[in-house]
């Protein structure tokens, strides 16, 4: 019996190292698994972040997420119903992905197949006019051919964005009634392409587009501070305005002072002023512009422009422009109280005249040339956000017919809000006898017109700012 | 001799004032937006940058007049840092009139401060103008909360960083040096607002959703009927019914915005309107980031005790 206890405790005593050394080996394999399984959490971990960091190579991961808002606060009464307050993340992404910087073109990373990567806007404008019947019959308004018709005069279908780093585009198609049938014509009023990252701080323009030709010529109707476009651009350009299509460049050299240049060559399609439609007798078109700042209130631009081209008869036709615009916005002000704009032009065209100056029946071609002139100069006070007032006077020769004519129109503005926009206007003009055989047909007369005009614009969707 | 001399000096006095100063040479031209990001790029870039602002402080950020001086400010600029989320989409117009291809949209000299910000007012649902100026992306008045300084000047380091990888450093030393100092100011302005958490406020536009949430109070209601949309005198007698009601007492005015109706409301409500700095420099005394916050702070603070 002894013997077997002596055995048993001499068991005991041998395995018991054994055992402990068991336990503590379990032990240390939990220990190691614990520490396998952690790696491996870390090691998911960076190859998560890696992967993310890969996705977005320029991307630091250094940004602190932000904190969240201390409290929630509820919706304000005016605000619309159905906001969140809460911040949005998007499904599958992480606080994490939120906090990382994008980058460039996340925009467009985020959007989704079917989404629009470029801006689509609609501008409306309708215009009413009454006016005496005579000048009805003369079709000598300021919209020929539509005096006393309440009409659409320009829908603008705008799209514009980015085409790639390099270049944006700009499309507008324009509808609107140009004659009393009440038939809507639809055309492309531009077209155009702009390279943005061309050297030496200059741009260039292609396509179709409104020619920067002085201040108005540039902006669309909807956009204009008057119901009409000034006398003299319309006597000038015509209806339209410059509209052409080639290109033009920019340069804005690195000064200090704004200094800004421009070149440009196009068809010559306008058949108002030149009409030769053809790049071997091109029209060239050059603009030099610069703004003074007068203190943070006080602005004023000048700018000086030309386009030179040939008639449709082949002869030489020069437009020279003086342009100057000045507002004051006092300071904070969200629109400016005074704005003065102002633009002159100089014509310099050659016709062909059919005649027998000998009198032996004999009919001659002889050229000669007419120098015509007018300006406008428009002031407008905006004393409230909603409401302006202004006044414009025109003064203008035209480039064919002899005499002269003036206007004066004083309108008044109310903006509902800043997208609608309603105008009312009365326009008086007045023409020298020496026009009586371009504003008195169809047994009508528009030497003396009177008119009242009527506004509505708005804007649909996207517009971008305006220039000065 | 003599002419050869008076002929140099005479040039040099015309061509001087053309040249760029020497001493800006090698820093960055950094333009922002808002005055804002010039504060925060400022205390980023240091000495080492030159940071000029589109809009003024006084200003409303949504609509500024598009001037060609922006333009001249914009042709010389190394780096655009934009606040994004449409606030100042108009931008886009001065960049496209600058020529100057190191900032056009997608360009590294482009930055938009906003990635990355927990935007708060997005839209839940399909949005239109009948809501007003609605902002589809959410409300872009992000810069002001100190809550989100240290994203934003995170965005502004790497843009910095962009064109001058060799002084990220010095950059990122800048920044926690200015976040250290905004932590201690934030315990300020905690301590100083804490008493006051859950109170309402009405804002005229609805611009402080952050700051208002970074401190825990509550946006009760907006002067304006809608964001852009002036008050209709029948929404305006309902916030005055409102104010009354809630016991609310101090309604939220930006410095470009129509105080005295503002004004004329609260005293209706028996409440007081308190001019707030929408953005740096919005009101005296409020040029630089710290200093804007505090004066908001403190305004808010005596108005609600």
């Amino acid at each position: 019996m002894r013997a077997l206890i002596l055995v048993l405790v001499l068991v005991c005593v041998a395995l018991a190292p054994a055992a402990a050394a068991a336990q503590d080996a379990a032990a240390e394999a939990a220990a190691l698994r614990r520490e396998i399984e952690q790696l491996q959490k870390q090691l998911q971990s960076v190859t998560d972040r890696l992967q993310r960091l890969e996705a977005q190579p320029a991307a630091p991961a250094q940004a602190p997420p932000a904190a969240p808002p201390a409290a929630e606060t509820p919706p304000a009464a005016g605000a619309p119903p159905a906001t969140a307050q809460q911040p949005s993340p998007q499904p599958g992404i992480s606080p994490l992905d939120i906090a990382r910087p994008r980058q460039p073109f996340g925009l467009y990373q985020q959007r989704g197949a079917g989404q629009l990567l470029f801006d689509i806007g609609i501008a409306g404008d309708f215009v009413g006019n009454l006016t005496q019947k005579n000048v009805e019959k003369a079709q000598g308004g300021s919209f020929p051919g539509l005096e006393n018709r309440f009409f659409p005069r320009e829908i603008e279908l705008s799209l514009f964005g980015q085409i790639d780093p390099y270049a944006s585009a700009v499309v507008r198609i324009e509808a609107g009634e140009e004659e009393r049938t009440g038939d809507i014509t639809v055309h492309l009023a531009e077209a155009y392409l702009t390279l943005l990252t061309l050297p030496f701080g200059t741009q260039a323009r292609i396509g179709q587009m409104r020619n920067r030709f002085g201040w108005s010529n540039e902006i669309h109707e909807h956009d204009l501070p008057w119901v009409d476009r000034p006398n003299v651009m319309r006597n000038f350009f015509g209806s339209e305005g410059l509209q052409e299509q080639g290109m033009e460049a920019t340069f804005v050299p690195d000064l200090p002072f704004y200094v800004e240049a421009l070149g440009g060559i196009f068809n010559g399609d306008n058949q108002t002023a030149f009409g030769a439609g053809t790049l071997r007798v091109p029209l060239v078109t050059g603009r030099v512009r610069t703004f003074l700042e007068l203190g943070t209130d006080h602005a004023l631009e000048l700018g000086m422009s030309v386009a030179s081209g040939q008639t449709s008869e082949h002869l030489p036709s020069t437009i020279l422009g003086w342009e100057g615009r000045y507002k004051y916005r006092p300071d904070g002000w969200l629109h400016p109280l005074i704005t003065v704009t102002g633009e002159a032009l100089y014509s310099i065209r050659q016709f062909n005249v059919e005649g027998d100056p000998n009198g032996d029946g004999i009919t001659e071609t002889e050229k000669r040339q007419k120098n015509s002139w007018g300006f406008y100069v428009g002031g407008e006070v905006q004393p409230w956000r909603r409401w302006a007032g202004g006044f414009r006077y025109d003064w203008s020769q035209f480039l064919q017919t002899p005499g002269l004519e003036q206007a004066i129109e004083p309108y008044i503005s109310f903006w509902p809000s800043e997208f609608l926009r309603f105008r009312l206007a009365y326009k008086h003009t007045a023409r020298t006898t020496q026009t009586r055989d371009a504003f008195n047909l169809n047994g009508g007369s528009a030497r003396t017109v009177d008119e009242l005009f009527f506004q509505a614009s708005f804007i649909l969707g996207a517009h971008p700012a305006h220039p000065f | 001799m003599r002419h050869a001399l008076v002929t140099l000096v005479t040039a040099l006095a015309v061509i001087g004032p053309l040249l760029p100063a020497a001493s800006a040479a090698d820093k960055i031209r950094v333009v922002t937006t808002i005055p804002d990001l010039k504060a925060l790029t400022d205390e980023v870039g240091g000495d080492l940058v030159d940071v000029e602002s589109l809009a003024r402080g006084t200003q409303n950020a949504h609509e500024l007049e598009i001037r060609p001086s922006l333009m001249l400010k914009l042709r010389r600029a190394d780096l655009l840092i934009e606040n994004g989320l449409e606030l100042d989409s108009w931008a886009e117009v001065a960049v496209q009139g600058a020529n100057n291809a190191k900032i056009v949209r997608g360009a590294p000299g482009r930055v938009d401060a906003s990635r990355g910000i927990q935007v708060l007012d997005v839209p839940s649902t399909r949005v239109d103008r009948s809501m007003g100026d609605v902002h589809p992306h959410g409300n872009p008045h992000y810069s002001l909360d100190p809550g989100m300084a240290p994203i934003i000047t995170q965005n502004i380091v790497d843009g910095l960083a962009r064109f001058a990888p060799e002084r990220r450093d010095a950059f990122a030393k800048n920044r926690q040096a200015f976040l250290a100092r905004l932590d201690e100011a934030m315990a300020r302005w905690m301590r100083a607002l804490e008493p006051l958490k859950g109170a309402k406020v009405v804002v005229y536009h609805p611009q402080w959703i952050y700051v208002l949430n970074r401190f825990g109070l509550t946006q009760a209601a907006t002067l304006e009927d809608r964001p852009g949309i002036p008050a209709s005198p029948a929404h305006l007698a309902h916030v005055i019914r409102q104010m009354k009601e809630e016991r609310i007492r101090v309604i939220i005015v930006e410095p470009w915005n129509d105080v005295k109706l503002a004004t004329r409301v609260a005293e209706e409500a028996g409440a007081k309107a308190v001019v707030l700095a929408s953005m740096v420099g919005g009101v005296k005394g409020t040029d630089s980031y710290i200093a804007a916050l505090d004066h908001n702070v403190n305004a808010l603070a005596q108005a609600l005790r």
